[in-house]
């Protein structure tokens, strides 16, 4: 634990999770600095913007970029229960999550899934194990609620996020489902048909973009689906560092679908150059399953999401992208 | 660990040369490894690449890549090791990673008897839609809960002879027949001197790093 010394963070981060052995201290210690006073200044920000009393589920455009700049955690969980719909929906069925977890018996084949799932789960994380039982009851709820869907791996990992973020079943139930039917849909269904069709529209926008970088991944032969499956399955969740990801998810519940493009065509662009330097297809993979997904690019999350917003992506450029993908059958 | 697989992980490159004897012949290969959802392949290959085993593996999206080289008398062999996600949906993915493969490990859980059967399904998959010279390992996993198997060593034995396969009970978490499943793959694919033009690259370039000699 030499990294540590010195530091005047703790190995484990404010969400419970331990830092890992490679964990930079020094290039942490640097970020939090100033992004300790932005967070501050964010702070004061939303407050005098939240005592104005807003209609949080409008999304004007003072609500939009003040979202992406960063929701401050203490006001995240209302914000998205707002900004999705997600409370007016629990609110017009107050009773429907307590009665999926009143099922008398729950399909064995989902919850023997489920269950197998729950230890591999956040096992890094020092406070989830006391969570397991409520992340099982999400997820199993969910699962019988929409048969279609019922338990697909990935899920764990972002219910178990929401948990953390909102200490509170009923409302992770609801993101969840918020995520999966209106930001994902089909990408968890039984033949994954609309996350294939948009892996396929991922690697379209990179050839439109920075063409050299998807002939440097061709020529060396790592698939999209190896790279970036996971990253659209669950968010980046369990992907990159956590804030990074709850700085994504605040603009992926305001503004949909479109910011996990933005998102990974940022992961692409920051780091064409380490790619383009892979000279072989186990370094080019190691990068992407190691090495950029923890890089201080990535744990700099208020430069990374302006990264993201720097790209021109346009709403219309996905959906044709779409239609052409699944014409041709990805 | 006990033999031949060299650490330094993913990334560890060309081979390097144990004892100073010169090697000349290399080749190079895509493994896939296929079986239901935790039965313990991404363990495998943690065990065989990096000597390291987690007791709470957490489960594959997708799929990864890894790699790893073993040396067997005077052949340098680089396994590519395409590690798949085990639940049933992630299946349609599936293809992309068997699809030029010239070895494949077909895992099952010798507690879970579904496990078992998800096996043969992959096996009769493989040998419908793979290459026809694929060389396939059946590998009985978390060997060491023996005491509480349901799935027999000699049923398992006589299916794989019945099929034509490889057949190891093996142990992510011991270490026990990891390597020896990987040699025993490697053993029995055909190798040319310098036999990687069958590794399959998406479009037909020249791997960057050739691996002739790649033991100097």
């Amino acid at each position: 634990m030499d990294a540590i010394a010195g530091s005047k963070f703790s190995d484990v981060d404010e969400y419970g999770f331990k830092r890992g052995d490679k964990f930079d201290y020094k290039a942490y210690g640097k970020f939090m600095d100033s992004y300790l006073k932005t967070l501050t200044r964010r702070r004061i920000k939303w407050d005098a913007l939240l005592k104005q009393n807003p209609d949080l589920s409008l999304l004007s455009p003072t609500l939009k970029r003040y979202i992406r700049k960063g929701i401050p955690g203490p006001y995240r969980t209302n914000v998205w229960m707002a900004i999705t719909g997600a409370d007016v929906q629990m609110k017009k069925q107050p009773n429907l999550y307590s009665s999926l977890l009143n099922i008398q018996h729950f399909n064995k084949e989902i919850s023997d899934s489920i269950s197998i799932d729950l230890p591999r789960t956040f096992p890094d994380n020092i406070n989830f194990d006391l969570e397991k039982e409520r992340l099982f009851n999400i997820l199993c709820a969910y699962a019988h609620h929409n048969r279609e869907i019922g338990y697909c791996q990935g899920l764990n990992y972002i219910a178990g996020l929401l948990l953390i973020v909102t200490k509170d079943e009923e409302k992770s139930f609801w993101l969840l489902k918020y995520i999966v039917e209106q930001i994902t849909p089909q990408y968890h269904s039984h033949n994954m048909a609309n996350l294939l069709r948009d892996l396929a529209v991922f690697r379209e926008l990179v050839i439109r973009r920075i063409p050299e970088v998807n002939r440097h991944l061709e020529d060396l032969g790592l698939p999209y689906a190896v790279i970036a499956s996971k990253w659209f399955i669950c968010i980046f969740a369990e992907v990159l560092p956590v804030e990074t990801v709850l700085r994504i998810w605040d603009c992926v519940f305001a503004e949909g679908y479109k910011i996990i493009f933005r998102a990974a065509l940022a992961l692409f662009t920051t780091h064409k150059s380490a790619i383009l330097n892979c000279n072989e297809i186990a370094t080019l993979a190691n990068l992407f399953r190691e090495l950029m997904i923890k890089d201080s690019i990535v744990t700099n999350c208020h430069s990374f999401i302006e990264s993201m917003f720097a790209l021109r992506l346009k709403r219309n450029e996905i959906e044709s992208l779409r239609k052409v993908s699944v014409l041709n059958g990805n | 660990m006990a033999t031949t697989p060299r650490s330094g992980g993913s990334n560890s490159g060309a081979a390097q040369r144990p004892n100073g004897t010169s090697q000349n012949k290399s080749c190079q290969f895509k493994l896939v490894l296929l079986g239901e959802s935790a039965v313990g392949k991404s363990s495998l290959v943690l065990r065989f690449v990096k000597g390291q085993f987690h007791e709470y593996q957490e489960s594959t999206i997708g799929a990864a890549f890894l790699t790893q080289t073993i040396c067997i008398e005077d052949t340098v062999v680089k396994f590519e090791i395409w590690d798949t996600a085990g639940q049933e949906r992630y299946h349609s993915l599936a293809p992309m990673y068997y699809r030029g493969a010239q070895a494949a490990i077909v895992v099952y859980d010798i507690q879970n008897q579904d496990s078992f059967q998800r096996a043969k399904t992959w096996v009769k998959e493989l040998h419908k839609q793979a290459s026809p010279n694929i060389v396939i390992a059946l590998a009985g996993n978390k060997a060491d809960l023996s005491n509480i198997r349901v799935v027999e060593f000699d049923e398992a034995k006589q299916y794989a002879e019945e099929n034509g396969l490889l057949f190891m009970e093996t142990s992510a978490k011991t270490g026990m027949n990891v390597n020896d499943i990987f040699l025993a793959i490697a053993k029995k694919l055909p190798k040319n001197d310098n036999n990687q033009g069958s590794v399959i690259k998406p479009n037909g370039n020249e791997p960057t790093q050739t691996t002739n000699n790649c033991c100097k």
